[in-house]
């Protein structure tokens, strides 16, 4: 049974949303129920480094071993960390309304976010504007080593360096100091797990089909 | 059949969770709105109207998601199916 980690991705959302919508969470004021959102928005972003991670992967791989395959699965897996980081501002957008009072805080995170989103608009704009697929792919290939290496910092280090609203920033405690985290993390990481092997799912089946297309040019 | 296997186990799955969250709901026995009438201990479709009705939203989620991944599932199947024939042809040449 390869399959046998698809099965798991279904068993894990369906747990995820199940669990993080039912289970026992701490009663805490301004938060209220949002906080369950810990097991929806969070998960986006952690799905989108795990994903990015992999995109970075191939790109290096690309660089080592020039392969179409090996630049057809980072710009896929890129393109839906970039999915997963747009879907992953807007739920925080939202969320922040109800708790923080504005769509838009200019809260470090946020901005950091918004930055790193837009270099990898960026890698996108520049993997199009070439027609030579060599040159297209191993100049793609150096720019998303530097898209992630920049991203790193903007999501984990400047936020914290300053106030940040974000929890675990600035003189903000993390989820980590509030009680009942056991049980936050009990389904907390199977979301985590569920969303980004939906990721790795998608990326799977996208990059088998232009594997596809590409064999068919080969064919044709 | 792949997919057939994955669906029935999906559907198993939800079954259980849904009888599973009934049996928890049906342990703290509390009188809630004692202005309906007494009449005691008649079955109904109580669970998916408990607790402020979050159920509904549960099964509604459930629903998108069941959308999304089934959908995902035949996505899956297809590519495959492809990936089959692309083989044969290459061998048949």
């Amino acid at each position: 049974m390869k399959n046998w980690w698809k099965i798991l991705t279904v068993l894990l959302l369906v747990f995820s949303v199940v669990a993080g919508l039912l289970s026992e969470v701490p009663r805490l004021a301004i938060l209220n129920e949002t906080i369950r959102n810990l097991y929806f928005h969070v998960p986006m972003w952690f799905g989108m480094i795990l994903i990015l991670l992999v995109s970075v992967v191939y790109s290096i791989k690309y660089l080592r071993d020039p392969s179409i395959k090996n630049d057809i699965i980072a710009y896929e897996s890129a393109k839906v960390g970039i999915l997963f980081g747009v879907l992953g501002i807007v739920t925080g957008m939202e969320w922040a309304r109800f708790t923080w009072g504005e769509y838009w805080s200019n809260d470090p995170k946020q901005n950091g976010a918004a930055i790193g989103l837009l270099i990898y608009f960026a890698y996108l704009v520049l993997r199009s504007s070439f027609a030579e697929q060599q040159q297209r792919a191993r100049i793609s290939a150096v720019y998303n080593i530097f898209a992630f290496a920049a991203l790193i910092p903007l999501l984990f280090i400047l936020p914290r360096l300053t106030d940040s609203l974000h929890p675990g920033n600035g003189g903000n405690p993390g989820f980590n100091a509030y009680d009942l985290d056991s049980r936050l993390r009990l389904v907390f990481y199977p979301a985590v797990l569920g969303w980004t092997l939906l990721g790795i799912w998608i990326v799977n089946i996208k990059s088998r089909l232009e594997i596809l297309r590409q064999r068919l040019y080969e064919i044709a | 059949m792949k997919l057939l296997r994955i669906l029935s186990l999906w559907f198993l799955l939800l079954g259980t969770w849904l009888g599973a969250g009934a049996t928890v709901q049906a342990q703290p026995a509390q009188s809630e709105g004692t202005t309906i009438i007494a009449e005691p201990e008649v079955e109904m479709a109580d669970v998916l109207r408990r607790d402020g009705k979050i159920y509904v939203v549960v099964v509604v989620i459930l629903t998108l998601l069941g959308g999304v991944l089934i959908y995902l599932i035949s996505l899956d199947r297809k590519v495959s199916k492809l990936e089959r024939q692309v083989k044969d042809e290459v061998v048949n040449r």
